[in-house]
C-alpha cells in the first residue's frame, strides 16, 4: 500500500482534511451539497500595533469574501 | 519488510466476517461508554454499547467493555456499533482516533463519517477511477501522493458498500 508513506509529504491534520474530503465527495447528491460546505475554510487576518487594529485582510480575496457571516 | 506488513494488513483486513460477530463471553462483561463525534456533530454521546468494530491502522479490531487503555489511529473504513439489543449499525468514517479510556470509555473522532446508504456507489467508481489516473500520470510526487491517498479512501468505501 504505497501510501503508507504519506508521511514524508503531508502532516496528519493535511491527511484527515484529504481523506474527508474523498468521503464528502462520494456521498450521494443531497448529502453532498451540505457536506462540501463543511469542506470550506476562510481566513481573515489583522495586524495590530500599538493597540490599534489595522485593516482585516482575506487570504484568499476572491474565494473567501462571498463565503458566511464572519464572525466579527 | 513492507511487503511482510502489507501481507499482514491484508490478512487482518480480510476476516470481516468473524469481526461481525459477537463473542459470546461478553454477554457477562457488561457496556461499553461510546462517544462516537465529529466536529459538526455528536453521533453518540455516552451511549451504552456492546461491542464496536473499528478499522485501525494497525489492522481491524473489536472493542468490548473494560478493554486496556489505547489510542488507535483509524484508516478510512467502517465503523461498527452493536448494542444490546444485538443490532448494528455502520459509518464510513475518513479518519480519526479511538480512544479507550480508563474506566471503560470508548471515544471515537472522526473528521467526516456517514451510514452506509449515505454514499452512491457511482460516485465511488467515478472517483476512484479519476484518482487512480492522478496517481499514475506524471503530476508532481505530493499530488500523486494525494490521489493515491483519495483512492485508498475511495477503495475502503467500495469494499464497504460491496459487502454491506
Amino acid at each position: 500500500m504505497s501510501s503508507a508513506t504519506w508521511r514524508n509529504f503531508f502532516t496528519y491534520n493535511k491527511y484527515a482534511q484529504i481523506t474527508a474530503r474523498a468521503v464528502r465527495q462520494s456521498l450521494k447528491e443531497t448529502e453532498r451539497v451540505a457536506a462540501e460546505k463543511r469542506g470550506v475554510t476562510a481566513l481573515r487576518y489583522q495586524k495590530w500595533e500599538n493597540g490599534v487594529g489595522g485593516t482585516q485582510v482575506y487570504l484568499n480575496p476572491d474565494a473567501d469574501k462571498g463565503l458566511g457571516k464572519p464572525a466579527v | 519488510m513492507s511487503a511482510l506488513r502489507l501481507l499482514s494488513s491484508t490478512s487482518r483486513r480480510v476476516p470481516s466476517a468473524f469481526l461481525q460477530q459477537k463473542r459470546g463471553y461478553a454477554e457477562a462483561a457488561g457496556k461499553l461508554n461510546l462517544s462516537l463525534v465529529l466536529p459538526h456533530q455528536a453521533i453518540f454521546t455516552s451511549a451504552d454499547v456492546v461491542q464496536v468494530n473499528i478499522s485501525a491502522a494497525t489492522g481491524d479490531m473489536g472493542i468490548l467493555a473494560n478493554h486496556v487503555p489505547s489510542i488507535e489511529p483509524l484508516r478510512p473504513g467502517v465503523v461498527e456499533v452493536i448494542d444490546s439489543n444485538n443490532t448494528s449499525k455502520k459509518w464510513f468514517v475518513s479518519s480519526g482516533f479511538a480512544n479507550v479510556h480508563p474506566g471503560n470509555k470508548l471515544t471515537i473522532n472522526v473528521v467526516e463519517a456517514a451510514p452506509l446508504d449515505s454514499f452512491s456507489p457511482e460516485a465511488v467508481r467515478t472517483n476512484l477511477q479519476e484518482a487512480l489516473k492522478v496517481a499514475a500520470g506524471n503530476g508532481s510526487e505530493e499530488d500523486k501522493m494525494e490521489a493515491r491517498i483519495e483512492a485508498d479512501v475511495y477503495e475502503a468505501l467500495q469494499h464497504a458498500l460491496g459487502s454491506k
